[in-house]
């Protein structure tokens, strides 16, 4: 156990790949094929033997490794306390880059960062108003002009003071990491950190769940923790609702939330936005899967890093799942899930927000 | 590979059986790659998962093919008869008798891509799901419309629907809810000459010998069930939760027994003898503890609890409140001290067998007694589950760091089928036989029963390409 940093990390594998796959049910990339080879305990057992030269098929290990949707569902429910598989899938990811093994979607997109700082490619810096409370635009937001002009007006129309910023070469980092690029990684959070300062931001609002996660356990796991505190859009929005910021012409419609899978496997929010889209008027529609019961869209850097057809098939159940509600509307928070799960015009609720308030 | 296997004679699989199969399900859904072999190498069979932490697998499949409807699996089982290819159904991987290992690297047949629900009849309060699906899915789609199953086994979460019917499962709440073939219907089969069986759902037939029961415990040596139609039960509107302490497991048994000998059908019943009350709910007095879950109508509900108090306090049974019954219910998913004692040497492993009334007192105290009588035997505990108004399930837990892993595993099968046998009981009431415990088929069913199953499984797969080495003799 070259790598393993102690002998309570390996007994924690083990116990997962001695399991009984108790987690299995909740598993996106299970459920969308049916491939019992990227079930959690499946997953555990091969990186164990990874670990002790049993396999003979590396490039078939760290295909498996990039075949994992990273959305922490495993976690949320493991009968064991303080695991998360994912820490060893992203050392196997780690180990694929550094022997060079990358999936061609995933080189590609690490060669895009490098190049460009950001996994978009060639981008104007984006920069808007000024004060010490941030708006963080993710790489995903930053292709939607749309979600831009949605936090816009809702920044103007609470009277709120908010220096919006992101573009260029301004990213979490996200790719590298899930890229298990480690070092690019650190260069990442290194950069942030600058621009953070730079800014004299006290206080960050953040559009994306992963980038969330990444700029505070993400950043923490290498030590580069941010002297910022973060807040999500829909507790931002939550706030603004409640303390009377916000005027609303409520929709008496019905809407269907899809909990994005970050959001609510890793910073545990689900009920800020219901109560969000309950404060415009929404009648909520359940899915089957909702809440911690979630299914990732496909589309976080787990699954589309590695293997664009996982990702086809995950978002074509995921879909499937929120049409049987037959809402009026569609509603995620997180621009990635916008993007992926667009074969239901899903909305994301900045823009929901923005369509609702009035601008008295 | 650098895997080592123990039941295994390494049989290539033919060149042009892959291709026409591949031509069925497409590329990308047949796979000899190393890691998928691994990954469908083992079920959950307990003696096997100790093996596995040091890269022991009982048998690497030759291939896994992961077809997406009936129709594919007719035309799979039609080549595998062509080119005399064994084929071995896996469904959630979570049967503990090896039901589901590939002997001698047969083909996988992963039935998981086909995991849907199909629909729910609410009039006639029947479900009808894809076999592939999970339980705790299945669970979900219904709970999510007001119903459910009532079958909920500890293996909700990894097992699927056809894996409870190929293995004639139970779930926890069984006592009211029944068995899973109280509760199927109708199903769907491909027979294993590649022909389809449709039977359609109906409450009961007079047509002849019940074919869907040729599938209801078949282990997938019969037929690949695609289908099946559940009845289904409106969520309850109360629940009631009860339990009591005895001073021993007879009259524990005795109170259980006048219970369902009245009109009450309490969902959850369990006996947990000393140690497993010592265990789970820190009963320090050596007393036995019963809980009781029951749930319905509000109005029946209240009867039941009533009946049940009265005849516990006859009984001379100590009131403990709700407490016990909901350390029961957090816990009983809670399967985390098995891979943690493994790695420190342990043999665990679970038995379950019934008897009736007459014999269980006499089973458990003997099964008990000679289990711990087998060299290195650390642990031995039961608990009672599963009632009928004629008897009752037994489920033994043991535990050992033997010096012969395999020779203790042995002796205490060994011990507990004779314990059973000897007390006029059934060797397994819902796991099953599988690999592991088709050693003692014969003394169960005796020459003739073991002769007419084997004669059974002959005419419908003439060839034996289906779960070959498992449930009846083929290939062991």
């Amino acid at each position: 156990m070259s790598d393993m940093e102690d002998k309570k990390e390996l007994e924690q594998l083990t116990n997962c790949a001695l399991c009984a796959n108790m987690c299995k049910h909740s598993c996106p990339t299970y459920l969308a094929t049916g491939s019992e080879t990227i079930t959690p305990q499946k997953i555990a057992r091969l990186i164990l033997y990874q670990e002790r030269s049993f396999l003979e098929d590396e490039q078939g290990f760290f295909e498996v490794m990039f075949r994992s949707a990273m959305c922490g569902a495993c976690k949320t429910h493991c009968i064991y306390e303080n695991y998360d598989l994912r820490k060893f899938i992203q050392r196997g990811r780690s180990k694929a880059f550094q022997a060079g093994m990358l999936p061609d979607e995933t080189r590609k997109r690490v060669e895009t960062f490098t190049k460009f700082g950001n996994p978009n490619g060639e981008r104007q810096p984006f920069q808007k108003g000024t004060g010490d409370l941030g708006y963080f635009v993710s790489c995903s937001a930053y292709k939607n002009q749309q979600l831009l002009e949605a936090m816009d007006k809702i920044i103007t129309v609470s009277k709120g003071q908010v220096q919006q910023f992101g573009g260029a070469d301004i990213c979490c980092g996200s790719p590298l990491y899930y890229a298990g690029d480690t070092e690019g990684f650190k260069r990442a959070a290194q950069k942030m950190k600058g621009e953070m300062v730079k800014r004299k931001l006290r206080k960050v609002i953040v559009d994306c769940p992963n980038c969330m996660k990444m700029m505070t356990e993400g950043y923490h796991e290498i030590g580069g923790d941010l002297e910022v505190e973060f807040v999500h859009i829909t507790e931002f929005f939550n706030t603004l609702l409640r303390k009377g910021k916000l005027k609303v012409n409520r929709a008496n419609t019905t809407a269907t939330f899809h909990d994005p899978c970050i959001l609510v496997n890793d910073l545990g929010i689900s009920t800020a936005p219901r109560e969000v889209l309950g404060e415009l008027g929404f009648e909520i529609k359940e899915p089957v899967y909702s809440r911690v019961d979630t299914h990732c869209c496909g589309g976080l850097c787990g699954a589309r890093i590695g293997d664009c057809k996982l990702t086809d098939k995950v978002s074509a159940m995921r879909i499937g799942e929120l049409k049987e509600t037959n809402a009026d509307i569609y509603v995620s928070a997180c621009p990635t899930c916008k993007s992926v799960l667009s074969g239901i015009d899903m909305k994301d609720i900045t823009e929901i927000v923005a369509e609702r308030i009035v601008d008295e | 590979m650098n895997i080592k296997t123990y039941l295994s004679r390494k049989e290539e699989v033919p060149y042009a059986f892959i291709e026409k199969i591949k031509q069925i399900v497409g590329e990308e859904n047949v796979s000899v790659k190393e890691c998928d072999l691994i990954s469908y190498s083992l079920d959950y069979w307990l003696y096997g998962i100790f093996l596995s932490q040091h890269g022991n697998l009982p048998s690497l499949p030759c291939a896994v093919i992961s077809p997406e409807n009936s129709e594919e699996i007719q035309g799979i089982l039609k080549y595998a008869n062509e080119y005399k290819v064994n084929i071995t159904p896996f469904g959630g991987g979570s049967g503990v008798l090896g039901g589901a290992i590939p002997i001698n690297g047969s083909a996988i047949l992963n039935l998981q891509r086909m995991n849907k629900f199909i629909l729910l009849d609410e009039t006639s309060l029947v479900s009808e799901f894809e076999a592939g699906i999970i339980g705790a899915n299945l669970e979900r789609e219904l709970n999510h419309r007001g119903y459910s199953s009532g079958n909920i086994p500890q293996s909700l979460s990894c097992s699927t629907l056809g894996g409870w019917i190929s293995t004639r499962a139970v779930g926890q709440f069984s006592t009211k809810y029944g068995k899973i073939e109280d509760m199927i219907l109708g199903m769907e089969v491909v027979l294993p000459n590649g022909n389809l069986l449709s039977i359609n759902p109906v409450p009961r037939r007079s047509t002849g010998p019940s074919l869907k029961d040729l599938f209801l415990g078949g282990e997938g040596t019969m037929g690949i069930v695609t289908k099946a139609m559940l009845s289904v039960h409106p969520l309850p509107e109360a629940t009631v939760k009860q339990s009591f302490a005895f001073l021993s497991i007879d009259v524990a048994l005795d109170v259980v027994r006048i219970v369902l000998r009245g009109d009450a059908r309490p969902a959850v019943v369990r006996i947990f003898d000393e140690a497993e009350s010592e265990r789970y709910f820190d009963e320090k007095k050596n007393r036995v503890t019963v809980i009781f879950v029951s749930e319905g109508d509000s109005d029946f509900v209240s009867f039941e609890r009533s009946a049940i108090k009265r005849i516990a306090q006859e009984y001379g049974g100590e009131p403990l409140g709700e407490n016990p019954v909901d350390i029961w219910l957090e816990k009983r998913f809670d399967i985390g001290l098995g891979p943690v004692v493994m790695q420190q040497g342990a043999i665990v492993d679970t038995i379950e067998v019934v008897s009736l009334f007459k014999d269980s007192a006499n089973l458990y105290k003997d099964m008990i007694a000679s289990l711990k009588a087998v060299d290195d035997a650390l642990l031995v505990s039961g608990h009672f589950s599963h009632f009928y108004p004629e008897g009752a399930c037994l489920y033994i837990t043991f535990a050992g760091f033997p010096k012969d892993p395999y020779r203790y595993y042995q002796d205490t099968w060994t011990a507990a089928m004779e314990a059973t046998l000897k007390n006029n009981g059934s060797i397994s009431h819902h796991h099953g036989i599988g690999y592991w415990r088709m050693q003692y088929i014969q003394q169960e069913m005796g020459a003739s029963g073991a002769e007419l199953l084997q004669s059974i499984k002959s005419a419908l797969d003439p060839n034996g390409i289906l779960n070959r080495g498992k449930l009846v003799g083929y290939g062991r």
